[in-house]
């Protein structure tokens, strides 16, 4: 047996496990253990398949499933490998972080069943390639998700965002089978390797089965119009549930892509122009609205759809690139895409566990509360800061590395001597500097409401010290990940490069990498220089005097008078205002001297209020028409019968 | 080119390092000149810059170390921003593909600690000015971006010599080009480095400012090396624009003169703007920064043209 089997039966069957035992915290305590070991099966294997190439192996089930084959290629190890070490690190998390449940008498024997089950659907995700399996794990994977999801179901807004979640996710399966269906019947088999052979001989197919799959694994990624799962599923789910949501398990919507793309070979150039416009607009919408949200957890998770739309963005060039030929592109294009799907796995779920930190000690998800947390929980001030940079991609960090090989990829494109390809990958650069500078304005924002200035609300007054090391120890492991991607992405790079070269064949790299290498030492003697300047400057001119903040002559400052979330963003939103709605509830003060007044802002998701709900609106019109069919009556339920066995008898008789 | 590269470095690191004080010096006095008065020395900068690194700080009680942390990113962040960008010659000291690119992202680096160290203080006019620095900065990436982009498309150069290779080798429209890019980039430099019409570098006190409240609370050494910093980024702004304008290959003794004093120019015309027009109204800001996007736009096209002769 494969080790990776191992792997994949321990963590499946050790939530069900620990139902054996009474103590909460031990069972946690279990399935941390039991995930680990199971993580060590699973990189073993991974580094087994980069060093020697991909594994394959077919059990033959019997009947009418037949042979099934679990292959690791390069694109499965890597994805393999930062699924587990993700996963990982978010279990260990928990640990600290459901603590404070615990304590509070709550029950987590269903939660530690699911935890591991999730973990184990997604790496069969990655390495099933029937499609009937391939669908089987995915739901498997949606459901417990789902139930990870419902931690807190005694909250009205935490069913109502699981109940969204799992349409969501069944409207994606249903593309997903149409998409895998076309296939099986092109190939007559359910195996991924005929499908490829299929789609070779019926290249005329492979656009409207592509963008198929697209939108299924679309959902499940968080591309736009189909997005509005991710903003409401991820505040309601427990941290480290969001942390694993948003690091790990949207990223097989993106391997789905991925192993679409692999078995159609060579993209379009309609598709691959398709992708990169639906990947610009993601990306765009998604920080936008990041910056409108004032609830941490939400900003995440728009901030997510945007992570989404630039991993979109890498991808679609390097589609372009194998379109038209032109390799550098595609190289450098997927290899952006790729890496950052494991960068923006690696910050998102930092960002999610310091945001959780905060809830567990601040008991509120709300910015306009916090304020000057950095004076309480210093260590996760400093984490939340690093991976704040780090998504912003701003160097010197892991961010940066993967958004220059994109920007690098549509400089190459530019002077690939084609007019659409020009006009695009313009409008490509333009977006993602936009982009990037509106995640400046987004997380400067997330940042210093939260942390810095003075408290804002009691409950984050009331702060007395950090969270526990437990729950900093697997931050702390992440930021060194960030890191050490940043100052030393050669050999990132090179790793990175094996599932790239499941796309394209010829692979010349050394010069680019080693450009990067040297940026980053650049970057390195950058950060010296600060601290060597810091340490000059605290050693020699420390000579300061403490004073209460100048408030131009009015000394009677309170904490309620400091900038807050909303009028941070305010010039920005007000100046793009068409493409929000806000709600706003405000009670102004009224009379000589005003008691109280009062004013909250809101910024809802327009494509869900304009584009989704009619819809909803529209499909429920049409189903109503149908109530009138279920009456309560028998009879005529007897009367339904016999017409449908009478249809289904002249049906019988026409075809045979 | 018999020079060696040692002297080059040097003489641009100079030109990084000292033109800022020079440049904000003869802003100064263009001011003082249309306004009639004999104005502060030429030297004034300087001096204010060495009273501020002798001076003891006032410090924020609401503040943590991020205040304290900002103002060495801020200015080392600039002098990093300033090895990529091409000076004399088109020469930058990190010679590197995609420059500019890096060059953004390292100013952005310290950006982001400058919004962050005001909102530090839990200042009101702090926090204002913050958001609406965090504001114009959505607007004049982009347009950079796409300027950049389309000279690297038309030099087929991926540094940031391509900039110098406009004029010289595209003729007709390499001379639009460069004047459209130009003002494009004069623009950047007025909302970047808080210049009128955008901002007035002149008062604190004012509930329309944007970059200067940021720095309300710095004192002492951390407002000298803000100050320094932010002249810094106005040079490297600056040689961009000039080296747009001057052509390629020229001589070192006739190159350098022609240098300094497009420097010298831009420095004398944004006194002047200073001192014909007032600071826009807030609303009115926005539609002025948009029309660094409208130019970058034409350069799009331009460049368009001339490559596949649309």
């Amino acid at each position: 047996m494969e080790n990776y089997f191992i792997g994949i039966l321990i963590l499946f069957f050790c939530g069900f496990f620990t139902l054996l035992f009474k103590n909460q915290a031990l069972k946690i305590k279990l399935v941390s253990i039991f995930s680990i070991l199971a993580s060590i099966f699973v990189i073993k294997t991974s580094i087994d398949v980069f060093l020697n190439g991909e594994k394959t192996n077919v059990i033959d089930f019997g009947g009418i499933v037949g042979n099934v084959s679990f292959v690791v290629d390069n694109l499965s190890a890597f994805f393999m490998l930062f699924i587990s070490i993700m996963s990982t690190l978010a279990i260990l998390y928990s640990n600290g972080y459901l603590a404070s449940y615990i304590k509070k008498g709550k029950d987590v024997s269903a939660h530690c069943v699911f935890l591991p089950l999730l973990v184990a659907a997604m790496l069969g995700v990655v390495v099933i390639q029937n499609a009937f399996f391939f669908l089987i794990v995915w739901e498997i994977m949606s459901l417990a998700s789902f139930f990870l999801v419902l931690f807190e179901h005694e909250k009205k807004e935490v069913l109502s965002a699981g109940i969204k979640y799992l349409v969501f996710m069944h409207v994606s399966v249903i593309f997903i089978i149409i998409a895998f269906a076309l296939l099986a019947i092109l190939s007559g088999s359910l195996d991924f390797i005929e499908f490829k052979q299929a789609i070779f001989l019926n290249q005329d197919m492979a656009d409207i089965i592509f963008i198929l799959a697209f939108i299924g694994f679309g959902i499940k990624a968080g591309f736009i119009l189909f997005h509005n799962w991710l903003p409401d599923a991820h505040p309601a789910a427990p941290s480290h549930v969001s942390a694993i949501m948003s690091g790990v398990m949207i990223k097989t919507g993106i391997y789905g892509i991925l192993r679409i793309l692999d078995i159609i070979e060579v993209p379009s150039i309609n598709v691959g122009y398709f992708v990169l416009i639906i990947s610009i607009i993601t990306a765009l919408y998604g920080v936008l609205y990041a910056i409108g949200q004032s609830d941490i957890k939400r900003l995440l998770a728009y901030s997510t759809i945007e992570n989404v739309g630039i991993i979109g963005i890498g991808i679609s060039i390097g589609m372009l690139g194998l379109a038209y030929g032109c390799y550098p592109v595609a190289i450098l294009g997927f290899a952006g895409g790729i890496l950052h799907i494991l960068n923006h796995s690696i910050f998102k779920e930092l960002l999610f566990m310091a945001a959780g930190s905060i809830y567990i000690k601040t008991h509120t998800r709300e910015l306009e509360k916090l304020g000057g947390l950095i004076k309480k929980m210093p260590k996760t001030a400093i984490l939340f800061l690093i991976a704040s940079i780090a998504i912003c991609a701003l160097p010197p960090f892991n961010g940066f590395i993967s958004e220059f090989f994109i920007y690098f990829a549509m400089l190459k494109g530019l002077t690939f001597n084609n007019l659409s390809m020009f006009i695009f990958f313009i409008l490509a650069l333009s977006s993602l500097a936009l982009v990037g500078t509106m995640a400046i304005l987004c997380f400067t924002k997330a940042f210093s409401v939260a942390f810095l200035g003075e408290a804002r609300d009691e409950c984050s007054k009331n702060v007395d010290k950090d969270v526990s090391k437990n729950m900093i120890m697997p931050m702390g492991v992440l930021a060194c990940f960030i890191a050490l991607i940043g100052l030393f992405p050669k050999h990132v790079l090179n790793f990175i490069m094996l599932p790239v070269s499941n796309f394209v064949d010829e692979i010349e790299i050394s010069n680019i990498t080693n450009v990067v290498q040297n940026i980053s030492y650049i970057f390195f003697t950058m950060l010296i220089c600060i601290v060597i300047l810091f340490a000059f400057k605290i050693f020699l001119k420390n000579k300061y005097q403490k004073h209460t903040t100048w408030g131009c002559g009015y000394n009677k400052i309170n904490p309620h008078m400091q900038y807050s979330a909303s009028s941070y963003v305010s010039p920005f939103i007000s100046m793009l205002k068409p493409l929000f709605k806000r709600v706003v509830d405000i009670k102004k003060p009224k009379t000589i001297f005003p008691k109280d007044a009062h004013f909250e802002l809101h910024i809802e998701d327009v494509e869900e209020e304009y584009f989704l709900k009619s819809i909803l609106k529209s499909t429920e019109k049409f189903f109503a028409r149908f109530e009138k069919m279920q009456n309560g009556n028998i009879q005529q339920y007897i009367t339904y019968g016999l017409i449908f066995l009478v249809l289904a008898l002249v049906g019988v008789v026409l075809i045979g | 080119m018999n020079i060696s590269n040692a002297f080059l470095i040097l003489l641009n690191l100079f030109i990084l390092l000292i033109a800022p004080f020079f440049v904000l010096g003869i802003i100064k006095k263009t001011k003082a000149f249309w306004g009639g008065r004999k104005g502060v020395s030429i030297f004034q900068p300087v001096y204010d810059v060495v009273k501020l690194f002798k001076k003891d700080r006032v410090i924020s009680s609401s503040t943590s170390w991020i205040f304290n942390l900002a103002p060495v990113v801020i200015f080392i962040t600039t002098l990093f921003a300033g090895l990529f960008a091409p000076m004399v010659f088109g020469y930058s000291i990190i010679n590197i593909e995609a420059a500019f690119i890096i060059f953004s992202y390292i100013l952005g680096f310290g950006k982001f600690f400058a919004l962050i160290s005001a909102m530090d203080t839990a200042s009101s006019f702090e926090g204002m000015g913050t958001s609406r620095e965090a504001c114009f900065t959505t607007i004049v990436e982009p347009a950079f971006f796409i300027i950049l982009g389309s000279v690297v498309a038309l030099s087929n150069d991926f540094t940031f010599a391509g900039l110098t290779k406009i004029i010289s080798n595209f003729g007709t429209y390499g001379v639009l080009v460069a004047i459209m890019a130009s003002f494009a980039l004069l623009i950047m430099l007025l909302v970047e480095c808080s210049r009128v019409p955008v901002d007035d570098p002149t008062t604190h006190l004012e509930l329309t400012m944007i970059h200067e409240v940021m720095i309300l609370d710095n004192s002492g050494v951390d407002l000298a090396l803000i100050t320094w910093a932010s002249g810094m980024k106005m040079v490297i702004l600056m040689s961009l624009i000039a080296n747009i304008i001057l052509p390629y290959g020229l001589e070192l003794k006739i190159l350098l003169p022609l240098f300094l004093g497009i420097l010298l120019i831009l420095a004398f015309a944004i006194g002047t703007i200073e001192a014909a027009i007032a600071r826009l109204r807030m609303s009115h800001v926005f539609e002025f920064v948009f029309i660094m996007s409208s130019f970058a736009l034409v350069v799009v096209s331009l460049i368009a043209v001339k490559l596949y002769g649309v």
